[in-house]
């Protein structure tokens, strides 16, 4: 008993500081958010300091603000998108497993999935320089849904497939329409389902850059795009930086002490369940 | 949970019976409406603008201006490119190198995970952190805590053993490629640890209850037991770094843009740099089919093994 208690503790401990391995680097950075730069650029490390807000000063005097809201409408809006156009077809491709080409069509949303943004990036580059959508909402919104609503298709279908068939066949035999028995019977239990994936999608676009980044502009412009505007030709603006990291990584935190059971079926696309 | 079988592949391997088929048959256009809107979509937002990639790389094309048919002329042009295969060479790299380092120390974690651990519901959350975090952002917490001479890396542990005194990984054409591997593993271990461990917690308890009573000791219980039947799912998650490492920018843009030279020049890096630096839209084009069909390739075999083998999707 002893033996294994001694272990158990071990473990932990291991467990423990593997944790503050990974967590000591960002909170460093976010240190920087409060420090001025002497006491950034210090040698020896300095560990107390005093802290200062210039630098959030200098982030509202230049409407870095805008970044934030810019993020948060474009994230909003592609989920939302996400959610209306994807649900119906992750419960078709769950449930008609006999549907002819259904093979091909999965593999055809998860090669979308995959691609590369920089394969995208030029025809979309062209086409938006054609029809104005260049640093517009829409523009964002729209290549957005490239890797999200394949992404919330396939992992929403594996989230469907759990669903028992016995529950559909009852609802029916109770005389619901298909359509009916669906939305009465099974939305309300793929609802955590829906909410997981759907918080999931919030943050790949929250996240992105590369599309945010050579598609956005001047007055469309999220938050990771701000970080190398922050590296001028008078020098880098670190505090500036770090904030911008600290901002763009709280969302994250927050979902993912609420999402841990779903995050692994996320990020593996619905390969393996948590 | 998933199962997953732990047949051997000699077995032959039949697909799930499909209990849906009475309702297919009911009306074989009800699951092609439910499905209409997201291929509609996905034809308008992914599979055209590819077309018209592809149709862009079969053409003369710089500044934006699509010129004449010029056949194959652009995949020549990049075939010859020394850049193009130092880009490969790049991808294979950091592939060959952080990926196995990342299952490696997966697989270790998953065991620690796995042991009975204390406040186990507590510490989880943080190893998500990294996996989930803007890749950019991890890009920038690197930078900073790699940078010369005052980033908190560099200067209490680099320098304390006289390496690379007052100057950063990222500028040394030698060392650049391993801090950027080292970002990575740094970024994903914790997520492989996690997916391992998820995928040890679904396996059938029987045959290892079996094992322990016919007298097997832990590390045969893990080499003939625990790996042979996770074997799909780490073929499977592989294959998913494997992609994702391959389409790695956003930390080399901040943290190297492909310098010192062309080091750490990953491909999606290049095909950024020819399009929007040098404005060779052509060579970018098929730049781009070329990754394509690569990363498609890759598709298809992971969808395959995780349909037959792990009874997914």
């Amino acid at each position: 008993m002893q033996n294994s208690k001694s272990r158990s503790l071990l473990f932990t401990t291991i467990t423990v500081v593997y944790a503050m391995l990974i967590l000591f680097p960002v909170f460093w950075m976010w240190s920087y958010a409060f420090k001025s730069e002497a006491d950034m650029f210090a040698r020896p490390t300095v560990w107390l300091f005093t802290p200062t807000l210039e630098h959030f000063d200098y982030m509202i005097e230049n409407g870095f603000h805008h970044y934030l809201i810019n993020s948060l409408i474009v994230s909003a809006a592609s989920t939302v998108l996400v959610v209306i156009i994807g649900t119906p077809a992750a419960y078709a491709f769950a449930r008609y497993r006999s549907m002819k080409l259904r093979d091909d069509l999965f593999l055809f949303v998860l090669a979308t999935r995959m691609a590369p943004p920089v394969c995208l990036v030029i025809p979309y580059y062209l086409l938006y320089s054609k029809f104005d959508l260049l640093d517009t909402y829409l523009g964002l919104i729209i290549v957005y849904l490239t890797f999200n609503l394949s992404f919330y298709v396939w992992v929403l279908s594996s989230f469907c497939r759990d669903l028992p068939l016995e529950l559909e066949e009852a609802a029916r035999t109770e005389g619901y329409s298909r359509i009916g028995a669906f939305v009465k019977v099974l939305l309300p239990l793929l609802r955590s389902g829906i909410t997981a994936t759907a918080v999931l999608c919030f943050i790949f676009a929250w996240n992105e850059f590369m599309y945010a980044f050579l598609l956005g502009g001047q007055t469309v412009k999220t938050l990771p795009v701000g970080i190398p505007s922050l590296i001028t030709t008078q020098g880098v603006r670190w505090g500036e930086m770090a904030i911008i990291g600290m901002v763009g990584t709280i969302p994250v935190m927050i979902v993912v002490f609420f999402l841990q059971k779903h995050i692994v079926r996320g990020l593996t696309m619905g390969a393996v369940k948590g | 949970m998933t199962k997953i079988s732990a047949r051997q592949s000699s077995a032959a391997e039949t697909a799930p019976v499909d209990e849906t088929a009475d309702y297919y048959r009911e009306s074989p256009w009800y699951p092609y409406a439910l499905i209409a809107p997201t291929m509609v979509t996905l034809t308008v937002v992914a599979l055209l603008p590819f077309l018209y990639m592809g149709w862009i790389s079969l053409h003369e094309a710089r500044y934006g201006q699509i010129g004449d048919f010029a056949g194959f002329s652009n995949f020549m042009t990049l075939l010859g490119d020394a850049r193009f295969w130092n880009s490969m060479k790049v991808a294979g790299l950091f592939v060959a190198i952080a990926v196995p380092i990342e299952f490696m120390l997966g697989l270790v974690g998953a065991l620690v995970l796995s042991q009975n651990i204390r406040f186990r519901n507590v510490l989880v959350p943080f190893l998500f952190i990294p996996s989930m975090m803007a890749p950019i952002i991890v890009g920038l917490v690197w930078k900073t805590m790699l940078a010369g001479s005052w980033g908190f890396f560099s200067y209490n542990i680099l320098e304390r053993f006289g390496i690379l005194s007052g100057t950063s990984v990222f500028a040394s054409p030698d060392l650049a490629l391993y801090g950027l591997i080292f970002v990575d593993v740094w970024q994903w271990t914790p997520f492989m640890v996690l997916t391992f461990f998820a995928g040890m917690q679904a396996l059938p308890a029987s045959p290892f209850r079996a094992a322990q009573v016919d007298g097997a000791n832990p590390v045969q219980i893990f080499f003939r037991l625990t790996l042979p039947m996770l074997a799909p799912l780490l073929f499977v998650i592989g294959l998913l770094r494997l992609i994702d490492a391959f389409k790695i920018y956003d930390t080399i843009y901040i943290l190297t843009n492909g310098g010192p030279g062309i080091t750490t020049e990953s491909p999606s890096v290049l095909g950024y740099k020819y399009t929007f630096d040098f404005w060779e839209i052509g060579t970018a084009s098929a730049l781009a089919v070329v990754i394509w069909i690569i990363f498609f390739a890759f598709c298809n075999i992971f969808y395959q093994i995780a349909k037959r083998r792990l009874n997914v999707f």
